[in-house]
Parts: C-alpha cells; sequence; structure tokens
C-alpha cells in the first residue's frame, strides 16, 4: 500500500474537480489522506471525509486566502510529517504553482497535467500530452514523493466511501526550513475579470471562437448564442493573441483544459494545440467554412457553413427550442 | 536590476501533424524536417524582461542548457539586446527533464553571480512539463511566482502581475525571486532589428561544459532516472465527422440547432 | 497700289510691336524674371542632386519613344478622358503659342524676316489663334472640373486657383491684344485670326480705334507682365511639371511594371531603408516634383478605396513638401568612420505626417495600380517599399501579423504561421514526381507556399499536376526542398530576409540543373523573372496560365465540353500589370465557354487589387476596410457564375471576399487550372 495524500488549495470546496482529483486518486489504492490547508467549511470536510480516509485541516495563523509562500510552508510541514509516497494536486494555477516547489522541498519529483495515474509496481506511472497534443507520453516517477498535478476534470467522480474517514484540525506553525521565504511574495489585490461566471473548467456548454472570426466584434454575436445555451464564452489562442478577447479565455496547451459536455468551435481550425485543451469534450462540434479543417476531425457533428450567415438565425432557433 | 532569463530551444511546435514522427528508440520527437526554435514562453520572458529594462535601468543575462545548436537562441536574445548570453552545452544530448534542466540551470547561475529577477517561461512546447520554474527556486533556495505576465521594479522590490483562473493578481515580492511567465497581449515577443541580427554574430557567448559549472554526470543521471519516459505514441483519432446536410442554409441550421438543444437539454 | 500689294498672300504680315515703344523696358524686365525662374529650376535641380545615384539614362531609343507616347501624344494622360482632353488642349495650345512667340522674337530681334506669306497667315495666324481657343476650351473645361463638379481625388490650394486665373488671363489678354490690334489698324490679313476678327468687329461697335489703341498699349503691359510674372512663378508651383514632368517620363524605370525595388548593399548601406531625403535617389526627388497632383494613384489604390489612410498622392505631396523645407545641401556629411548605434536620420520622412505614418505604409498592397495609372511614370510604390524596409529592419515596428509572417519565414521557409499542412500534403495519393525521380524535367512545377500550405488552394494544385500529367508534360517538384521565393519578405520590407531566401533557392535550382520555372503563383512569377536574375539566378519562367495555353495551343490538351457557366476573369496584379500577362488567361477561357470571359471594369493592366499582396493577405483588415470585399462586390455585379483566377492569394482572399458580401448571390472561385481540368478530355 502506498501513502497517498492529495492536497487542496485554501477556501477549497468539494466541487467537479476536487471529485475528479479524489476520483484519480482512489483509482490507484482506496487509501488516502487529503489535506485542506485553511478554513474550510463543515459541510466540505464531510464531504471530503466521503472520499478519504483521513482529512487534515491544516491551519495557520496566517492563512484565511492563498499565499504561495504560506501554503507551501504548511504542505511542506504536513508532509514532512506523514511521509507521503504520492502527493497529487489539482490543476488549478495555485496547484501547478505549488506542485514542483513541494517536490524540492520534500526531496521528491514532480510532474503535471496527468491525464491518467497508474501504479507499475513500485512506481507511478502517469500519462499525459506532449509535443503540442501531437503525442502521448507515459511518463514513470521513480523518486518519492512523487509531487503530480492531475487534469482533474478527466475524471468522473466518485460516490462517497461507505465508511467516512476522519477528521483532523491540525494547527500548524511554519517554521525552520519551511519558515525561509514567509513574506517575500504577497498577493495584495486579486482580480475577477467578471464576477459570477462559472470557471470554463467547469462549464458544461462552450461557445468557443478562433481566428476565422477576424476581430474582436463577432464574439458579441457569439455572445447572445452562448447566452441562448447558457453556455460559457472562450476562445483559441489565435483570437487570445490577437487581443479581442482576454488572455483568460484562452482553451488549448497553454490556455484552459476544458471538459464541457458540449463544445461548440466557431472559426476555429483546429491546431493541435487547441485540440489538447478540448481533448476531454464530451461531444465536439464546429462551425467551419472548410470541411477539411483539422477541427472536423474531432468533431461528433459539424456544420461546413460561413458563421456569419449561420449565429443569427441559429441564436434565434435555440431560444425557441430551449425555451 | 540584474535581470537573468532561461531559455530553451525546442522542436517547432507549429510542425504540421503529418510531419510530426517520433524517435521510439529514445522516447522523444524525431527532428525530421522541423526547425529548432526558441520556447515562445522563453520568448514571452526575453521580451517582459527587456521591457523592464527600458523602465528601470539593468542588465540582461540570457542562459540556456541544451546542444550546441542552442546557441542559436542566444544570438537571437543577443540580437534582441540581451546583454550577455551563456550557453551549458549537453555534450551527451540526452532526453533532459526538467529536473536535470533546474539542477544545471541552478548550478550556472551560481556560477555567472547574484541576480534579483529569475524568469522562466511557464512551460515549453515541447514537453510541456511546467516544473523547471518552481524546480529552479527551490534548487536555488529562491521564493517564487508563476504565471506572471507583467512586472514593475519598485524601490524594495517588484510588483508583479500573474494571470488565474478568472482573472489575474497584484503580487508584491522581494528580490531575489523566481517568476514563470506566461504570455499576455502586451509582452509579445519583439523581433530583432535586421542590423542587430548582423551585430549579433560577433557578440560572444560564454560557453561552458558541465565539468565547468562542477555538475558531474552522477548528478545528471539521478535526476535523469527519477522521471523516465517510459512509452510515447502518437494519438489515434477515428471520430468520424457527421456533417450536417439539408436542401437549404436555413434547413442545415434548423437540424444544426435541434443537435444543440438536445444535447444542451441533457447537460 | 498698296491695297493690292498688301493684299498679296505672299506678302501678307503684321507689324511687329505696333502701338508700343520702350520694348526695351521689357527686355531689362526679362532679366529678373529669368533670374527668378531660374533659381527656382536650379534650387529643385541642386535638392535632386543630392539624392543617391540611379541609372536612368540608358536605352534612349526605348526612352524617346515613351516620350512620343506620353508627352507628345499625351497617351497616359488621356486615359482620364475629360481631364486628358482638356490637359491635350492646353498642352498643344500652350505650346503653339510659346512657339509663335518665339516666331515672333526670331522676326523682330534677330531680323530675320519669316513673319510673312502663307507661313504667317497659315500658321501665325490661323492656326495659333484656333489652338488660342482650344486653349481657351481646356481652360474653361479645367474650371468647370475644378470649380463645378470637384472631384475627390484632386487637391484644392490657392496655388492652383491662381495658376487658372493667371492662364486665363494670359490667354484672354492675348485674343484682346490681337482684336484690338486688327481693329486699330484695318488688318486686311484680320480674317485669318478668327476670334481675333470676331473681338475686332465687337470691340468697334462700342468703341473708338484711339480708345482701342489706347486700351491695346495698356492691356500689352498687362499681359506682359502676367506672362513674365508667369514664368517667374511656375518653378515655384506644380507647373514645374512643364520641365518635370517629360523629364520624369524621360528617366522612367524601363523594367518591371509596378517599379523596380533597389537592391541593398548590406555592407556598406547607412541604413537598411529609408527615412531621410537624402536617401532616396535624385529619380526618386524628381518624381516628387513631377507630381501634377491629379491625384489619380489616390484614387485606384485599394487601399485607399476601402477608406484606409494609404494614399499614393500624398505620400508624394507630402514628401514633397518636405522637400520644399528642407536644404538637402545643408546636410553635414562628416563621418567618423565608426557606425552609431541606430541611424539618425538627417531629413526624416517616416511618421512626418500622417500620410507618411508607418500605418499608412503597411496598408500598401504593392499592387502598383498608383504606378500603372501616373501619367507622369512617377513610381509611388518604390518609396513605399523603401520605408517599408526601414520600419521593419531598422526599427522592427510593424504589423503584428506580418511579423509573424516574417518569422515563419525566417524559421520555417514560408510564411503560414500555424498551417497544419506540410508541403507534400497536396499530392497525396497522386503520385507526383519529385526532382530525385526525375532527370531532366521539361519543367519544375513550383507549387509555391500559397498553392501547397493552404487547405483552398490545394485543389488548385492538385488540378494543376493533373493537367501536366494528362498533356504528358514530363515535370517534377522540388518537395521538401522548396521554400519561399521571397516575395512577401521583400514586399513587407524585410530585403535581408528576401536575399537569403532567394540566393538559397537559386542555388537550389541550380543544384538541381533546372532550367525552366513553371508556377502558378504570379508573386513567385514575378520574383523568378525579375528579381532573380539580379541575384545571379536566371531561369526560363513560365506562369501557368501561359503554359497552359501553350499546352492547348499543341494539341497536348484538348478540352472536352463547353463550360456552359458564365466566367468573370480577375487578374492577378503580380500578373497583368506587374507583367504584362493578360491575354493567355482570357484565351483558355474564351476556348472553355466559346465566349470571351465576362469582364469587370477595371480589368487587364487596370485591375483592382484582391487585397492580398504586399503581405497584406497574412494581416486581418477592420471589418468594413477590406479590399477583398470591395473587389467581390465588383465581382458579383458581373452576374458571372464563376470567377476564375490565376493566383493562389487572389483564390482566398475573392473566396472570403465574395462570401462575406454575396448575400443570396451566388458566385464560386476557381483557379484557371481547376476550371480546365473539369473540362479537358481525360484519357
Amino acid at each position: 500500500m502506498k501513502n497517498i495524500i492529495v492536497c487542496l488549495m485554501p477556501g477549497a470546496t468539494f466541487d467537479k474537480p476536487t471529485a475528479g482529483l479524489l476520483a484519480a486518486a482512489r483509482g490507484l489504492q482506496p487509501q488516502l489522506t487529503i489535506i485542506v490547508p485553511g478554513i474550510v467549511s463543515d459541510d466540505t470536510t464531510a464531504a471530503l471525509a466521503g472520499q478519504a480516509d483521513n482529512v487534515i485541516c491544516a491551519s495557520d495563523d496566517g492563512l484565511d486566502e492563498y499565499q504561495p509562500e504560506i501554503v507551501l510552508g504548511v504542505l511542506q510541514s504536513v508532509c514532512s510529517d506523514l511521509n507521503p509516497d504520492i502527493v497529487l494536486l489539482s490543476n488549478d494555477t495555485y496547484s501547478q504553482e505549488i506542485a514542483p516547489r513541494l517536490a524540492g522541498r520534500l526531496g521528491g519529483v514532480s510532474a503535471g497535467d496527468a491525464q491518467s495515474l497508474s501504479l507499475d509496481g513500485d512506481n507511478l506511472r502517469i500519462t499525459r500530452s506532449v509535443y503540442g497534443g501531437k503525442a502521448i507520453a507515459t511518463v514513470e516517477l521513480r523518486a518519492t514523493p512523487a509531487v503530480v498535478w492531475v487534469r482533474a476534470h478527466s475524471f468522473a467522480g466518485l460516490d462517497a466511501k461507505d465508511a467516512p474517514g476522519t477528521i483532523e484540525q491540525r494547527s500548524i506553525t511554519v517554521e525552520g526550513d519551511a519558515a525561509k521565504h514567509l513574506g517575500a511574495t504577497n498577493i495584495v489585490e486579486r482580480h475577477a475579470e467578471s464576477s459570477g461566471e462559472v470557471r470554463l473548467e467547469d462549464a458544461a456548454v462552450i461557445v468557443s471562437g478562433g481566428r476565422g472570426l477576424g476581430g474582436p466584434e463577432p464574439f458579441e454575436q457569439l455572445k447572445d448564442l452562448a447566452d441562448a445555451m447558457k453556455a460559457q464564452q472562450a476562445a483559441s489562442r489565435a483570437a487570445c493573441d490577437a487581443g479581442w478577447v482576454p488572455p483568460h479565455w484562452q482553451v488549448g496547451q497553454t490556455g484552459k483544459k476544458v471538459a464541457p459536455e458540449l463544445y461548440v468551435a466557431i472559426a476555429i481550425s483546429g491546431a493541435s494545440q487547441h485540440l489538447m485543451g478540448i481533448a476531454d469534450a464530451k461531444v465536439i462540434t464546429a462551425i467551419n467554412t472548410d470541411a477539411d479543417a483539422p477541427i472536423f476531425k474531432h468533431c461528433q457533428f459539424g456544420l461546413v457553413e460561413d458563421y456569419k450567415a449561420v449565429v443569427g438565425p441559429l441564436t434565434e432557433k435555440l431560444k425557441t427550442l430551449l425555451s | 536590476m540584474k535581470i537573468l532569463v532561461c531559455l530553451k530551444q525546442i522542436l517547432d511546435p507549429d510542425i504540421p501533424p503529418r510531419d510530426f514522427a517520433i524517435d521510439r528508440d529514445n522516447r522523444r520527437a524525431a527532428r525530421g524536417s522541423a526547425n529548432l526554435v526558441t520556447n515562445i514562453f522563453c520568448e514571452n520572458a526575453l521580451e517582459t524582461a527587456l521591457q523592464l529594462r527600458e523602465k528601470a535601468e539593468g542588465e540582461i543575462t540570457a542562459l540556456t542548457f541544451g546542444p550546441s545548436s542552442a546557441e542559436d537562441v542566444l544570438r537571437k536574445a543577443l540580437a534582441l539586446k540581451a546583454d550577455h548570453a551563456c550557453l551549458v552545452e549537453d555534450e551527451a544530448g540526452e532526453y533532459r527533464n526538467s529536473a536535470t534542466t533546474a539542477l544545471v540551470l541552478a548550478a550556472a547561475i551560481r556560477k555567472l553571480g547574484e541576480f534579483d529577477l529569475i524568469m522562466v517561461g511557464r512551460e515549453a512546447g515541447d514537453w510541456g512539463a511546467g516544473q523547471t520554474g518552481g524546480l529552479l527556486a527551490e534548487q536555488l533556495g529562491l521564493p517564487s511566482v508563476s504565471f506572471v505576465d507583467s512586472i514593475e521594479a519598485t524601490a524594495d522590490g517588484v510588483t508583479l502581475r500573474r494571470q488565474t483562473e478568472l482573472g489575474w493578481e497584484k503580487v508584491e515580492a522581494t528580490t531575489p525571486l523566481v517568476v514563470t511567465i506566461t504570455n499576455n497581449d502586451e509582452n509579445v515577443p519583439r523581433i530583432p532589428k535586421t542590423r542587430d541580427i548582423m551585430m549579433s554574430a560577433r557578440k560572444p557567448v560564454t560557453n561552458w561544459k558541465l565539468s565547468d559549472i562542477d555538475v558531474t554526470c552522477d548528478d545528471i543521471t539521478a535526476a535523469g532516472t527519477a522521471l523516465e519516459v517510459v512509452d510515447l505514441a502518437i494519438p489515434e483519432k477515428t471520430t468520424e465527422c457527421e456533417f450536417i446536410e439539408g436542401d437549404s442554409i436555413d434547413e442545415k441550421i434548423d437540424a444544426f440547432a435541434k443537435r444543440l438543444a438536445s444535447i444542451v437539454q441533457s447537460a | 497700289m498698296m491695297l493690292l500689294a498688301a493684299l498679296n498672300p505672299a506678302e501678307a504680315t503684321r507689324e511687329v510691336m505696333w502701338n508700343i515703344s520702350h520694348s526695351w523696358v521689357m527686355y531689362m524686365l526679362l532679366v529678373p524674371t529669368m533670374i527668378i525662374a531660374g533659381r527656382g529650376v536650379y534650387r529643385q535641380v541642386q535638392k535632386w542632386r543630392a539624392g543617391q545615384p540611379a541609372a536612368r539614362f540608358d536605352r534612349p531609343a526605348e526612352r524617346i519613344k515613351r516620350v512620343v507616347k506620353h508627352v507628345l501624344l499625351q497617351q497616359a494622360t488621356l486615359r482620364d478622358r475629360f481631364a486628358g482632353v482638356y490637359h491635350f488642349l492646353l498642352f498643344w495650345g500652350m505650346i503653339t503659342l510659346t512657339i509663335a512667340t518665339t516666331v515672333v522674337l526670331i522676326h523682330h530681334d534677330f531680323s530675320i524676316d519669316i513673319m510673312r506669306g502663307r507661313f504667317y497667315l497659315y500658321f501665325q495666324s490661323l492656326f495659333v489663334d484656333v489652338l488660342g481657343v482650344l486653349a481657351m476650351t481646356g481652360v474653361a473645361m479645367l474650371a468647370v472640373r475644378r470649380w463645378i463638379v470637384r472631384p475627390k481625388k484632386l487637391v484644392y490650394t490657392d496655388e492652383s486657383t491662381w495658376l487658372l486665373v493667371l492662364l486665363f488671363a494670359i490667354l484672354g489678354t492675348g485674343f484682346l491684344l490681337e482684336g484690338w490690334r486688327i481693329a486699330a489698324t484695318n488688318d486686311p490679313w484680320g480674317n485669318w485670326s478668327p476670334a481675333g476678327i470676331v473681338i475686332s468687329k465687337a470691340s468697334l461697335a462700342v468703341a473708338s480705334v484711339e480708345t482701342l489703341t489706347t486700351l491695346h498699349w495698356l492691356v500689352w503691359w498687362f499681359h506682359m507682365a502676367l506672362v513674365f510674372g508667369l514664368i517667374a512663378w511656375a518653378p515655384y508651383t506644380k507647373l514645374l511639371h512643364v520641365l518635370t514632368a517629360p523629364l520624369n517620363i524621360y528617366t522612367a524605370n524601363l523594367d518591371a511594371g509596378g517599379g523596380t525595388l533597389k537592391q541593398i548593399d548590406f555592407e556598406s548601406a547607412q541604413s537598411f531603408g529609408i527615412n531621410s531625403l537624402e536617401q532616396f535617389t535624385w529619380k526618386d526627388l524628381l518624381d516628387l516634383d513631377a507630381c501634377t497632383e491629379c491625384g489619380r494613384c489616390t484614387s485606384v489604390c485599394p487601399a485607399n478605396t476601402v477608406g484606409k489612410q494609404l494614399s499614393p498622392r500624398d505620400i508624394i505631396l507630402d514628401l514633397q513638401s518636405l522637400l520644399d523645407r528642407n536644404d538637402l545641401a545643408s546636410r553635414n556629411s562628416k563621418s567618423d568612420g565608426e557606425q552609431p548605434d541606430e541611424y539618425k536620420p538627417a531629413f526624416p520622412v517616416i511618421g512626418q505626417t500622417d500620410n507618411l505614418s508607418s500605418d499608412a505604409l503597411f496598408e500598401c498592397t504593392t499592387c502598383a495600380a498608383c504606378v500603372e495609372i501616373c501619367p507622369v511614370s512617377i513610381e509611388q510604390l518604390p518609396k513605399i517599399v523603401d520605408m517599408r524596409r526601414f520600419q521593419v529592419m531598422e526599427r522592427a515596428e510593424f504589423p503584428q501579423q506580418m511579423q509573424d509572417a516574417i518569422s515563419s519565414l525566417e524559421g520555417r521557409g514560408h510564411p503560414f504561421k500555424g498551417t497544419q499542412l506540410s508541403r507534400m500534403d497536396w499530392a497525396e495519393g497522386m503520385d507526383v514526381p519529385t526532382i530525385e525521380d526525375v532527370d531532366a524535367p521539361e519543367v519544375l512545377l513550383w507549387v509555391g507556399c500559397g498553392g501547397a500550405l493552404v487547405d483552398r488552394n490545394q485543389r488548385s494544385t492538385r488540378a494543376l499536376a493533373n493537367l501536366l500529367k494528362q498533356a504528358g508534360v514530363n515535370f517534377a517538384i522540388l518537395g521538401r526542398e522548396e521554400t519561399c521565393t521571397g516575395d512577401p519578405a521583400r514586399r513587407i520590407g524585410n530585403e535581408f530576409l528576401f536575399e537569403t531566401l532567394a540566393t538559397q533557392n537559386i542555388e537550389t535550382l541550380k543544384t538541381h540543373n533546372i532550367k525552366s520555372v513553371l508556377t502558378s503563383c504570379p508573386h513567385c512569377f514575378n520574383t523568378f523573372r525579375n528579381e532573380y536574375p539580379k541575384l545571379g539566378g536566371d531561369f526560363e519562367v513560365l506562369h501557368h496560365t501561359t503554359y497552359l495555353a501553350k499546352l492547348i495551343g499543341e494539341g497536348r490538351l484538348t478540352l472536352d465540353a463547353k463550360a456552359a457557366e458564365r466566367i468573370a476573369f480577375h487578374d492577378p496584379c503580380y500578373l497583368g500589370r506587374h507583367n504584362g500577362i493578360t491575354d493567355a488567361p482570357r484565351k483558355i477561357l474564351k476556348q472553355l465557354t466559346g465566349s470571351a470571359p465576362a469582364e469587370m471594369e477595371k480589368h487587364g493592366r487596370q485591375s483592382f487589387c484582391c487585397g492580398g499582396g504586399g503581405g497584406l493577405s497574412f494581416v486581418d483588415e477592420p471589418p468594413d476596410k477590406r479590399v477583398n470585399q470591395e473587389r467581390a462586390r465588383q465581382a458579383l455585379d458581373t452576374n458571372a457564375e464563376t470567377l476564375a483566377v490565376g493566383c493562389p492569394f487572389c483564390t482566398t482572399m475573392m473566396e472570403d471576399g465574395i462570401n462575406a458580401v454575396k448575400g443570396d448571390r451566388e458566385m464560386v472561385v476557381k483557379d484557371i487550372a481547376e476550371v480546365m481540368w473539369e473540362t479537358v478530355s481525360r484519357e
């Protein structure tokens, strides 16, 4: 049996990515420990306990919101105690930031964006997309602990176990080596581009636009379409790089990796880097003038038409159909 | 401000899928006809550094670890007016992972001197591991911030803007500091002036072997084998797209809308 | 007796300087007039001389022919009917009047008795009088256009108003003088001057001979003052074109249609590209002073037509006014031998006015419609590229998407950043021979990046390869060894990259011992044909339209069915205008359909750009200012079912444009090769 620890970030709730992350961990073995730094609600703790043997709520005086050096210090302190073989994290920016540093501090090895996890004898193996989605690599992590952040959305959440695990409140004082950079960095402002927006990673339906739109204006039109479908809007890298929409709309290798039920790609040709971001979508469909566009090779169904002639009437039809 | 920018030379990530092939023995991409380029996020990092130097006095050192061909990325950095350039040559030229890279870069940086800011790209367009920045910070014993897209110098350090899921954060930090850089519309890499390209060929590049920075093959092997690629394959994609048919565009849109609606309703 | 003698036509003449005493005053005044005028001309000549060298006095026979065509016969000017006609009238009217004045001078001052007899009657009286009337008609037409029609392309300045008034006054007073002289002297030959006799009769009806004599004296001096004033002032106005235009036409570029881009010596060039007046050649500077402000270049400019900033006329005029304001001779030419870190222009041009802004310069599609239309052979395009070069190579400041194209060219040898295709994808399953497979091919098929790496154009390229196979042509392609010819790099302004790519390609072709290159891309064609020879690459170059027409002519391809559809043809700029090939594609289409293709108003050498040249096909234009949509509207107006093109860039630009504006009209875009492959007899 391995000593597997799942590290969450401050403010964690039992949402879709957390459920996916825990499912990934439980796929390796049923026994695991969850560390939640900071303040966490009882409901969340209870839900987490349904998924694990132990839930450690690790609090520190200065820790109510994410600060990299404090979170790192707390996780380092707890992990040093527990001596894990495997540490798993989610795919949010904070987890991605922490993973390699935690590995460095614990003397382990780190990897990211795991799409599947398995145990090969003693070692953890993960698969991940590489070369801009053109290849899949299987990577074996041979040092302990193996610290990995997981593409959490790729995993379907599991039901709670029959017997919930224990819940432990642990008050941590970050000190010694773990405390060496406390105060060196300080997040002083946090901005959400638009409040109340569902994270792209959690969206059930996504309407995405690409370079073929030719400018920022058509995204306004796509907004009506997205609203009709209660969808989130996204974009390809070309559209973000051109400044037509904000960078956090970007889906792809270097943007968001999304897993919606439906992904509608409009005027996106489908570079492999973009396809990497939508590999986990259940249904992909596209509107494009070019039937040979690579995007169609990944679509269940598609419409070969100019989006200009389609979007308006389509929006009206969907409004009627979905009202 | 003394700035160090780490650069990585990679296989052109824009190579068409049909030209992409795998070297199965070495479990890496075959070079084929593809050219080698500077990793885009490394270019974003260099651009961010250049903009920072325009606003605050400073010096930029470009550092890379790779085969001798990686000198090209340094020449390009010099053409963009980096002040110094240093290549740590990977004589063996085997697969290197983030752990070995961080180890070598840290050793080289210690030998190069003190820096206020060490900048790396958030990930590379080949393996996309996204680990080097964090590992390098730990190797050097420095704090770090990831996904930074702009930097301003302040009296006692730097103010950073970094991207998060839904937006951005402002981070105040002391130096020395390691940052990983992501792209936004302000750090789109500039291109060099032709005269500067011509001049860059004549500028000096510090060329070190691993022995010059006191890294042994054993160190490399230890870090390298901790993380091993055991298989590399090109995924098969077999989805057959059903194109919506119809006698008129209205009919097609109608059929398309119904398909969409049924999925949305069940979602 | 007197009367009889006077009526002998052989003795016909008139008294020169009648009613004028103290004519020495006139000669006294002529001195300062000529000094002022001379100074004006000299000043400009000095400015041109400050420019860089350019060899523009070779091939005198060809040059004289151009002068005959475009100066004496006014061919280029006459392309604009109304303005052409009045300019023709004014041009020949003023020349005739000048000759007449010279005749008077010879007769009076050199005492050579030539104003006599039939020459006096037919030429000096009748012909000159008629031409004077025609010149006056010209002035009237000019006034109508400038004051009533007021076309947008003209520049409305006080200077041009005063020049018009002055011309009118000079001609008008001339006629009055003639009429009053005839009246006062009761000239027996007065009927030989039709306008003069009318004025004479009309004046006698209202005034006495004495009054007319006095008026004649007054108006004579006034007329003289006006003429001298005009002579003195002309070199300081756009009337300078009377001298500069013929000179400019004589020294015009005789090579490529759009004007020849200069080569750069990268070892010694002070800067790569131009950002200072004196860096232009003397011919470039002469161009500025040759401009007549007619505005034709701007009115045919595709970028300007769709509402962009770019205006070739205003680029020339703004440069001209910079040339006016700066004393090029004063340039401090001291050089300390060390290359400064950054080139500091002595007389900067880029960004000095809105028309010279970098943004405007990069709106140019290099279609060369401006160069083609200019009646005085001004080369706007090479100057635009010269300034672009500075922005690209010295400042690295130009549109992001062009930067992407350049970076891609540097790294990948093609400008299509992010294309999912590779060079050989189009040939999949077609068994197309590469150069390794064929020993001595008849032609090398140069596919071009546009033909290989853009999804849409794969169909065209396949059609062309199929046609070649059908015709039994022994051809080969370079395959992976092919790279961009360098055309986009050169038009965008990266001459360094162009030279690198061109040198490489020439080397590759020489290695494979290629003699003949066939391409479907007019940009590749133009580069091979007009630009590679200067870098040592001499190959026979064929555009596929010409080659396919030849294959039909030789019976190697037979056309099977008559294509039923109505086809219009869009001339690619780099085929028609830059290289004069307009017949071959039409010949093919005529054989396909049995009738000549439908024509847009702007076709042949006057074709309107698809918007894709000059690196603009890589740039997203503002949605309301798209050249391809403007051209698409013109194409749709022909009501043809198919728009045939002969260029991969035109294909995609026109297809996008038509899809955007067609509404419920239908029109498909096909390369000529595609149209042919549909109808050719196949084995």
